[in-house]
Order: C-alpha cells, then structure tokens, then sequence
C-alpha cells in the first residue's frame, strides 16, 4: 500500500517518462503511433490468413479461430510485453537510479504503464474486427464488451505486480532475464490462448495442471468478454481478481525486500 | 532545518553474497544457499565506519582522501541515493547531486524533454521547470540543439545541458562528485561561478575532489576520509597538509600553534621580528569567509593581528598579485593617508572593496605589517589564495562595470 501511495505521488513523472518511452519508441519511424494500431491488425491479418487456409483447429465455441486466437492473445501480449521489459527496465535506467535520486519503482511503473497505453490502442482493432465478423455473420457480436474495463483490472493487477517483482529479482540475478523469455513460452502455451479448456481432448492429469494455471482464469474472463459474449460466471470473476490481487501483493513484497539494496547492485 | 546535513554514527557495509564471483545467478541462489552457508562467509566492504559529520545551513565542505576513502559513498548517502547500514543521515531541504551530469538523458528525445524528465527527477514539478527553462537554456548555451535529440550533441554541451538543469533546481544542499573536471576550461570557469554565486546565496554545499587547489579554494571546512573513517577535519589548509604528509609516507611534525615562533622565518614566504603578527587573512563577503569569489563582489580583506606590547609605529599593506606573478594592486594605510595610533593586544582591520573587479582568474594576496620606514613585524608573501570567477573570460586584469553606447544603427 505504502508503494501506492509512492507512486501516486510521482505520477507526474510516471507521466512525463511514460511519454518519454513512446516519444523514443516511434522517433524517426515515419508511421509514428500508428504502429500501436498496425502491429495488431498485421499480427490479426497473418493469423486469419494462416489460420483459415493453411490449418483450421476447432473448438467448441472457438469459431472463427483467428478472432478467438485474437481475443486471447491480446491481453497476453500486454502481459508477457510488461514483463519482457520488466526484466531490464531497472538496469536500462541504471545511471538514473545511482547518478540522481529517484525512487525505483517509478521504472517499472512506466513499463507497465506504456504497454498499458499499447494495449488500449489495439482494442479498436479487435472491437473492428468483431464488428466486421458480426456483420459478415460470423460471429454473434459480444453484447458484453462494456464489462471489458472490468476484465482489464485483474491483468493491470498482474502485470504490475510482475513488473515490479521480476524488475527487482532481475537486478539481484542476472540471467534471470534470459530465463524470463523461456517461463513465458511455457506460461504461454499452458494458458488457454491457443486452445479452450472446454475442447480440450487431453489426459485428465494434464488438464488439470492446465486449470492449475493462475493465467488461465484471466484469459478466460477476457475471452468471455470480447469475443464469447457471455457474462463470465462468479467463481471466475472472483478466481481472476483474486489471482490478480495476488499477484499484486506478491511482486509488491518481492520488490520492497529488494528496493532499499537495488542501487548498490545496478 | 533546511540546508543543515548531519551524518551520526553512519557505517555502511557493501554486501555481496559468494565468494569471488559477484552472486548474480538463479542458479547460485538456489543451489549455493544451503551450500554456502557453511562454507563460505559473506563477503563485506565497509566502506564507512563510524562518520559523525555535522555541517551547518550555508557552508562549504570538501570531502578529500584516496580512492575508495569513502567520500562518494558519504556523497551517495547524503542524498538519498545509498541508505546507511548504520546511523542516520539527516537532510534539511532539497537536495541535488551533481555526480554524473547529464546522466539519464535518453539520447532519442530532445533536449528540452529531457530538461523536463530531468528536471522532474530532480524534484521540480513540471510547472517549474517550465519558468525556469529560460534560465536553462541561457546557461548551458546550445542553442537550436534544444530541439534536437540529445544524440546528435557533443560531450560538452551533454554536460552544459546537465549541469545548468541540476543547478536550476536551486537545491538547499548540493553535491558535488568531481563533476567540474570534465569538459573545457571556460565552462570550468562557468560552473565554478555559478557555484560560487549559489554559495553566496547561502547553499550548502558538499564536494568531493583530487583538486586540492579547488578545494582549497571552494571550501570552509575540509573533511579528510582514509579508510572509511575521518583521519582530520576543520580549516582547509591544515587538513590538506595533513593529507599530503600522508599521502608522501610520513606524518606532521606538531606545530606549535601561532605565539611567538612566528618570529622564525618561514622559507622565503614570511619574515620578520614578529612583535606584531598577522594572526589570519580572510576575504570576507556578506555571507563570510571566501576564497572562491565571483567578480564584481563587494567583499573585504579582514586581517587579524595581535601584538604583545604596545606598537604606535606601524603600517598595513597589501599587494594582490596575479597566480604568474603580476602586480595587481598594492595599497597600505600609510599611503592612504591613516595615521596610526596604537595596535595592541588583538586587532582587526578590514580593507573593504566595493567591488572586486578582476578578471577571472587566481590571484594571491600579500599581507604586511611593518614600521612607516619598512622594517618587518610580520611581512607574509601569498597569505591568502583566491579565486575570481565569472560567467566569461577576458584578457587583463581589470574587469571595470562598463556600458557600452552606440549611435543608431551600430548595432542590434
């Protein structure tokens, strides 16, 4: 709480750096933002293409695949991006931290933030893209899409507390950030992005490590949202916001053990 | 109380786990646990032991010693940027430290963004920085380049940029880590103004340097660290002795201080009977003792005396020399026309500029008391060192108020 409170007080810097980090992102690129809205109409484009003519997996409940595909993989890109960039934001920032005096939580409070304003911006294409597939008649469109505020809340929660615990645990060990990209492709592929829990035709051991999965009800709850359009059950609101909240907690205790020791490794 | 810095009882101990290698693996976390808990111990610099450093609102102390003495570790503490591992550190107001300048730039953006982030890190709030951009701007001199990302800079205006942002947060406390040997001698001279110009408006200021000379120019009090400990402390000069008989291998003889072994003529620099001695010289300012003095400063020369018996027959004079020797100015109160009476016991005399319009520069001051026909009590050649500083350089000595005035059309 106290580390709220911490970065409430510097939102205005969180603000001006997180600006920072867009304005580099996209100097000298002649598309400029943009980009925000391409990259997942590009990324939505090769999967409908691949997805459609060169193999077709079904699920019940998994039509059109691209656009299931889409609606999962979203929130997740935001996800695994927070904490890709977790995992050196401390050390990028190194001669900030040991030359000026700056809190260090701000660091991972504008990578989330910035992949934050990323993911906002691709909404529109998945919003687009659902409306195309409604109108061709496709798919139903997701009456519930004005609960997706609510969806993001356990994902922002998530990837804060990621971002702050794996930008401190990646100061003290090193390669943990070679590491970083490998638990995320299992955390990946043991998420039910690619395929749906409910189609599943696997050993009854291995779904349930699947349901294991804390992501999982995350993605669910998205999924449940944007693309399904139906109002996601109790026990899933509450299993989502619990893990969020967690989640929190958890990368908020690691990086206050670590906060006080983080210059002196930089 | 703002601009007041007191280390108590501060000992910081660097830590880092395993043996020889730095511990920075997962691997080594979870499997050397176990393994090195009772193999090996961990491994601890101190890097202070024990510091008890008081230093009031406006004053300027040098921290000086060897590498690795502790002085940029006091620095790091001082502003926030280390924790103790022991003791406290207590800071009144706003701090800044200039350690690296111009670090956190971020080469894709332009300079004004990063005057702002900077700014911002510093602890102004956006409107702040705003106002003061102009002030900025004019300081670090880069012109157009503001608009330009701060790759395309040279190192110089790199640190000109950095170094006119952390000063134009007007910190109580400021920091100084060494940071005025890096770039050319004008911008040195720039800094070192503008420095002296902050320290007479009354802030603290702390700085660490090999510079022996700019300490002893810049400073009230020096702090002399070896080892993480204060070896000696109090007037610069004595300490900085103190330092370089160390560093030569051998410690100081104790002086007998002042008295009569005045009398003793120190190799070719002060002569004379010593029925009356020159007990110190100052340059004194509004805000006090100065060594470093930015031109144009209306300031005195305080000279203190004592004198055993009863002397009715004497003169005060001074020269100011240029650091290669050229006569400057030379003055006694003889030629000035004061006809002395009596000077017993302690006595202080000021000789009081309105304004000390030199060039910028290093310039020693001779001080003298001897009889109206020129026999020496105490004649001391160089007893003060100072330093002229200014936002530009000119040729000469004499830097007069000036104006200049111009039919239409000369210039703009």
């Amino acid at each position: 709480m106290t580390l709220v409170r911490l970065l409430w007080r510097q939102r205005a810097l969180v603000a001006v750096l997180v600006r920072r980090e867009l304005n580099a992102r996209y100097r000298a690129s002649v598309l400029g933002f943009m980009w925000s809205l391409l990259n997942p109409l590009l990324l939505l484009f090769v999967y409908a293409v691949v997805f459609t003519y060169i193999f077709n997996p079904r699920f019940p409940g998994g039509e059109p695949y691209p656009l299931f595909l889409f609606s999962g993989l979203l929130p997740w890109l935001f996800f695994s991006g927070t904490v890709l960039d977790a995992s050196v934001t401390l050390i990028d920032n190194g001669p900030l931290l040991a030359k000026v005096m700056c809190p260090p939580e701000i660091f991972p409070a504008v990578t989330v933030v910035s992949h934050f304003i990323h993911h906002l911006l691709a909404l529109p294409v998945l919003f687009a893209a659902l409306v195309v597939a409604w109108l061709a008649g496709w798919h139903p469109f997701p009456t519930t899409i004005w609960l997706l505020p609510l969806a993001l809340v356990p994902w922002l929660l998530i990837s804060g507390g990621a971002a702050l615990g794996i930008s401190a645990l990646s100061v003290k060990f090193r390669d943990l950030r070679d590491l970083v990209g490998h638990l995320l492709n299992l955390l990946f592929f043991s998420s039910p992005i690619i395929y749906s829990l409910d189609g599943l035709d696997v050993p009854p051991w291995l779904e349930r490590v699947l349901r294991l999965n804390p992501l999982g009800s995350l993605v669910e709850l998205f999924r449940d949202i944007a693309f399904t359009g139906k109002v996601p059950e109790p026990r899933l609101w509450f299993v989502a916001m619990t893990v969020g909240v967690a989640g929190w907690v958890l990368g908020a205790i690691v990086f206050g053990r670590f906060r006080e020791t983080l210059v002196e490794s930089v | 109380m703002k601009g007041r810095l007191c280390f108590s009882g501060v000992r910081k101990v660097y830590r880092w786990r395993g043996s020889r290698v730095r511990n920075e693996s997962v691997k080594g976390a979870v499997l050397g646990s176990w393994w090195r808990r009772r193999t090996v111990k961990h491994e601890a610099h101190v890097a202070l032991d024990g510091v008890d450093l008081e230093i009031v609102p406006g004053e300027s102390v040098a921290l000086i010693g060897p590498n690795g003495s502790g002085k940029s570790t006091m620095l790091k503490l001082a502003g926030g940027i280390l924790k103790p591992t022991e003791g406290d550190v207590d800071v009144g107001g706003r701090v800044t430290a200039l350690i690296e300048l111009g670090a956190g730039f971020h080469p894709e953006i332009t300079g004004r963004e990063n005057v702002l982030i900077n700014g911002m890190l510093l602890g102004l709030d956006r409107k702040e920085v705003e106002s003061r951009l102009p002030e900025i701007l004019d300081f670090a001199g880069i012109g157009d380049f503001i608009d330009q990302p701060v790759k395309t800079y040279s190192s110089g205006m790199y640190v000109r940029l950095g170094f006119a942002v952390a000063v134009a947060v007007e910190p109580d406390v400021l920091l100084i880590d060494e940071v005025l040997s890096v770039g050319d001698e004008a911008f040195t001279r720039r800094c070192l103004d503008r420095l002296a110009r902050m320290r007479q408006a009354g802030v603290t200021m702390v700085l660490v340097s090999h510079d022996l000379d700019l300490v002893e120019a810049f400073a009230d009090r020096a702090v002399y660290l070896r080892a993480g400990r204060i070896r000696a402390e109090g007037d610069v000069g004595k300490v900085i002795a103190r330092y370089r008989a160390d560093v030569a291998g051998r410690t100081t003889q104790p002086r007998k201080d002042s008295g009569s072994d005045v009398r003793v003529i120190e190799e070719g620099r002060r002569w004379g009977c010593g029925e009356v001695e020159i007990r110190s010289v100052e340059l004194v300012s509004e805000v006090g003792s100065m060594r470093l003095i930015p031109t144009g400063t209306p300031c005195a020369l305080r000279i203190r005396t004592r004198a055993d018996r009863e002397i009715d027959n004497f003169v005060i004079g001074v020269a100011w020399h240029r650091a290669d020797g050229t006569l400057v100015a030379g003055h006694n109160t003889d030629l000035d026309g004061l006809v002395p009476r009596r000077l017993t016991g302690e006595s202080e005399i000021r000789c009081a500029y309105d304004a000390l319009d030199l060039t910028p520069g290093d310039y020693v001051v001779d001080v003298a008391v001897h009889t109206k026909d020129g026999k020496a009590y105490d004649y001391w050649c160089k007893a003060l060192a100072v330093k002229v500083t200014a936002g530009a350089e000119w040729p000469g000595v004499w830097n007069p108020p000036r104006q200049w005035e111009w039919d239409d059309g000369v210039f703009d």
